[in-house]
């Protein structure tokens, strides 16, 4: 690989409570991030156990270029089998442990096994001298926050941190791990799926990197990619940036193309979007502080908004367009101060702000309260940390409280909430809800063309799934955009190998290969392809006219594989 | 007639259409020229108060265009194209 560090991985095994190195695998040379999990998963996990016992496999894994200088590069993917879908899944999330895991050598952690007594919790410290299982029962029940304080009174500054509240302690299917930012606060999470539970299933509260003052990785072609990085960012900066005030600024649009989902997806436009606009968020900046900033360090596009209260204290961070929209706009709640509110609530909980904010409609559309109820919804959330049956239900998700309350309009795919980009205005990125081997997720391959013809919906749906599962192994950002071609060269640069752009796109295509074969051994059939009924049935838009009418050949044909093709290339990566 | 490129996520008004040939000789006329040929179009590029919205750009023959960008004006033959980073979060 690169020069200096010589690449290792962490194997931790939690029924016997140790950690062990050991080098990391020449054949996975060129794999990270969600590529590498997808391989170790489909190699060392049995796609039929539970999900929450002992046999599933917890990974956690940087990008390839994760502690390097390439820009916006430090992101990392955490890996398992879902408790929420049944099938794989990956998360991916900022903040600095990717890119503290790098700068040691560590490539992966493999996190197999499951102590024997469940009330027991315990740590991984990672640094310069070694890994270490330590225990930890003094962070039993703590929230994120209260957390990540007491750790950095344990462990110097230089650390960063992944780590489970209480929602993942109580294993419940829509709870996260949490990372810290630049900061050292938990506010970016590997949130989709339910992958804290899994952690929490291990009794593994946090995992404490500290790579100290160590320096980024050293390339292979050392001279040629501090170039090659610094032409990009100067180029990045000198472009339009588009990210530049962050995501929650498209509720307006999003409103306008029927995609900013109103009381459980029974409208695709909220009157509220004016309220819930995140150009509100940004006006706040000016007399309450907070404003826009990179969640890890190196990142060049700064799309993460830090939000202040009234008083100018710190509230939460960073407040999304996914977030506004299910835990606001879905929920029937109007005030962008109420979605902070409950979006601090989720990252102290350690919960899928999504798929909280489904299971929360959902709860509101069967008449457990009234939709618009923020305090209520706040309520419940606190419920959530008392452990109480309503609480479960909703930490457990949108099928769970769906099922629990009878109710019929649950809309999923593969068991997992459907984000805010809605398939019904935006049919190819519905095809990628029923294809990609991680359930309805926008960051698996969104599209936003509402003038597609339905003869490219299948192609754009696997290239975008291609550009995006490249990134996701990358370490990049998808909001920097870089294409395979980018990929490619920062891969041969920092390797010293002659990486193509077909190998990237190669890469890619195994990696959806390694997830659908996992999902195939885990019981999932073509039937599974699908979106939930009432996405069929019930429409949006003008005279509820828009529903999910994709037929079930054009779903088929974005698994088989299509000839690649120029453009694939340059697809940028988006989510 | 300058001609205005239509990203992706703006082609519902315009059925999919990606090049729209408009006339005036300003942004802001083509602009006006194109929502009224496809309706909903303006509303997707400037907000309630006529400001671009923040996550949209506009180029003029590959130049972006700043400061007052409804007012720059347009030749016959120009290609402005919008930009737009609508995604995520
Ligand atoms: S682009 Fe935004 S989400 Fe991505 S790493 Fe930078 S600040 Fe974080």
């Amino acid at each position: 690989m690169a020069e200096g560090l010589a690449d290792k991985m962490i194997r931790v095994d939690m029924t016997a409570l140790t950690a062990t190195t050991e080098p990391f695998p020449a054949a996975w040379r060129l794999l990270g991030g969600r590529a590498l999990s997808a391989r170790i998963l489909r190699d060392e996990c049995d796609p039929k156990c539970d999900p929450l016992g002992p046999g599933n496999v917890l990974v956690l894994a940087p990008g390839v270029l994760a502690g390097t200088s390439a820009p916006t590069s430090g992101r990392i993917s955490v890996g398992g089998k879902s408790p929420l879908t049944g099938g794989i899944k990956e998360a991916n999330a900022g903040g600095n442990p990717g890119q503290d895991l790098q700068k040691l050598g560590y490539r992966v952690i493999v996190v197999k096994g499951k102590p024997a007594d469940p009330d027991k919790r315990y740590g991984l410290e990672v640094d310069a001298t070694g890994v270490r299982v330590v225990p930890a029962d003094d962070t039993k029940g703590l929230w994120n926050y209260a957390l990540c304080e007491r750790l950095y009174q344990r462990y110097p500054q230089s650390a960063s941190f992944m780590s489970i509240g209480p929602a993942g302690e109580m294993q419940l299917s829509g709870a996260s791990v949490a990372c810290t930012d630049e900061k050292g606060r938990p506010a970016r999470h590997a949130a989709r799926g339910g992958l804290g539970a899994v952690m929490g299933s291990k009794g593994l509260k946090y995992v404490a990197i500290d790579a100290g003052k160590l320096a980024v990785r050293s390339p292979a072609v050392r001279k040629d990619f501090f170039a090659y990085a610094k032409e990009y960012t100067k180029a990045y900066q000198a472009g339009p940036q588009m990210f530049k005030w962050g995501t929650s600024s498209v509720v307006p649009v999003a409103n306008m193309l029927n995609t900013f989902p109103y009381k459980n997806r029974t409208e695709g436009q909220s009157p509220d979007a004016a309220t819930l606009d995140g150009k509100r968020i940004v006006e706040s900046f000016e007399t309450r502080g907070g404003g826009m900033h990179n969640c890890m360090t190196g990142c060049i596009v700064q799309c993460s908004n830090v939000v202040h209260d009234k008083d100018g204290n710190y509230k939460t961070s960073a407040l999304e367009f996914e977030t506004l929209t299910l835990l606001g706009a879905n929920c029937g709640i109007a005030s962008w101060e109420d979605v902070a509110d409950l979006d601090r609530l989720c990252d102290e909980l350690g919960l899928d702000t999504i798929e909280t904010g489904a299971a929360i409609a959902i709860y509101m559309d069967s008449g457990g309260m009234e939709f618009g109820d923020a305090e209520g919804a706040k309520r419940i959330l606190r419920e959530i940390a008392e452990g109480t049956e309503l609480g479960r239900a909703i930490g457990n998700g949108a099928v769970a409280i769906g099922k629990k309350r009878g109710h019929e309009r649950v809309p999923v795919a593969k068991g997992q909430a459907l984000p805010a980009w809605d398939p019904r205005p935006l049919k190819a990125t519905g095809v990628t809800y029923c294809t990609s081997p991680m359930g309805a997720d926008h960051t698996a391959g969104l599209i936003i063309n509402p003038g597609m013809p339905p003869t490219e919906y299948a192609r754009a749906s696997q290239e975008s799934q291609l550009a995006n599962a490249a990134c996701d192994s990358s370490g990049f950002c998808q909001f920097l955009q870089p294409n395979m071609e980018d990929i490619a060269k920062y891969y041969s640069l920092y390797t010293g190998e002659n990486v193509t752009r077909e190998q990237i796109a190669e890469m890619a295509w195994q990696c959806l290969a390694d997830e659908w074969a996992f999902n195939d051994g885990a019981g999932f059939t073509a039937a599974d392809d699908r979106l939930a009924d009432c996405l069929v049935e019930e429409g949006v838009g003008p005279n509820h006219g828009m529903k999910f009418d994709v037929p079930a050949d054009i779903i088929a044909a974005a698994k088989q594989r299509f000839e690649p093709r120029e453009e694939l290339y340059k697809l940028k990566a988006t989510g | 007639m300058p001609t205005l490129v239509i990203p992706p996520p703006y082609r519902g008004p315009t059925q999919g259409r990606d090049r729209i040939e408009v006339a005036g000789r300003s942004v802001r006329e083509c602009l006006a020229a194109a929502d009224a040929l496809h309706p909903g179009l303006l509303a997707m590029i400037v907000d309630a108060g006529g400001a671009l919205h923040r996550f949209n750009r506009l180029f003029r023959n590959g130049d972006p265009l700043q400061g007052d960008v409804l007012a720059a004006p347009l030749a016959d033959g120009d290609e402005l194209e919008l930009l737009s980073a609508i995604a995520g979060g």
